[in-house]
């Protein structure tokens, strides 16, 4: 990165997200470099956005088992000991 | 760090299969089964505080927030400090919300007379605005990674992506586990019993707990 260093050049753009698209799930079945630096961090975008959102329906799903922890009951008394080892 | 991840794929019940050739050690990363202990061991601690702390009444930040919360929390510690990411989750977790206001600056386009004049360099010069926008959002998404330069922030976003997809792992294992333990009462809504002491470690003679590592 010697004088330009506003701008860094587009094979660097592109090596560097080629890198990314190895993580995201659906570029194994396009061939690959078939799709563009800005559709590949679209894509990385959208991922991450529903990755984040998954953890959030399964923290829903845990707070609701969690709750249904308070009662006495035979499967209550397993999930606290589980929880309180 | 071992690249044993040949194993962790295995159990993956998903339709990814990442080819985890260990040409950089990063890529194995998240994908160990050591890494998955830690943060499961972790991620039951933290839920265990929730529990404890959830004497709350149901008006407050629901408790699905706070799972949230505490399962990133215990995936950033699982980061040992690596990655930039996870130190800001660490350092600032109520900044996060104000976070999420601020507008992504749009970079100044050309105005009509420069487009004219010179396509190809305005198709460039469109491409890397566009890339520029995209790259603000995905630097929005990654915690603390606004102000990141581009290649720093596509390695965070994959170390990210990497975190969140083991943290997803675990916590619906974990989930799948109550719900098939609590298969009666799940949804029940039974009087919540504000009694405080909640470290009943009631002998059922049941220890299915993978062992902490």
């Amino acid at each position: 990165m010697s004088s330009r260093r506003s701008r860094i050049s587009e094979d660097e753009i592109n090596e560097l997200v080629s890198k990314l698209q190895s993580l995201l799930p659906e570029s194994r079945r396009r061939g690959s470099n078939r799709s563009s630096a800005t559709k590949l961090l679209k894509e990385t975008c959208n991922y991450i956005k529903s990755l984040q959102q998954e953890v959030d329906d399964l923290s829903d799903r845990l707070s609701d088992l969690m709750a249904g922890m308070d009662n006495n009951s035979v499967q209550a008394d397993i999930i606290r000991s589980l929880l309180s080892s | 760090m071992e690249a044993e991840s040949s194993t962790s794929n295995q159990q993956r019940k998903r339709k990814r299969s990442v080819s985890d050739t260990p040409d950089k050690p990063a890529q194995s990363t998240w994908r160990t089964d050591k890494e998955h202990r830690l943060y499961s061991s972790k991620l039951l601690e933290a839920l265990r505080r929730v529990r404890s702390g959830s004497t709350l009444p149901r008006t407050e930040p629901p408790r699905s927030r706070a799972i949230r919360e505490a399962a990133d929390r215990a995936l950033a510690i699982s980061a040992r400090g690596r990655s930039r990411w996870s130190r800001a989750i660490l350092s600032s977790r109520s900044i996060r919300l104000k976070s999420n206001r601020i507008r992504f600056p749009v970079p100044s386009r050309p105005n009509r007379t420069e487009l004219v004049r010179n396509q190809v360099a305005d198709r460039e010069k469109k491409k890397s605005v566009v890339l520029q926008r995209k790259a603000r959002v995905l630097g929005r998404l990654v915690p603390g990674c606004k102000k990141l330069s581009f290649p720093i922030l596509l390695e965070e976003a994959s170390d990210y992506i990497k975190a969140l997809e083991m943290q997803v792992k675990a916590m619906s294992a974990l989930t799948e586990i109550l719900s098939m333990i609590g298969g009666g009462t799940e949804g029940v809504p039974g009087p919540v019993q504000e009694s405080g002491a909640d470290t009943s470690t009631t002998s059922t003679g049941i220890n299915s707990l993978p062992p902490p590592a």
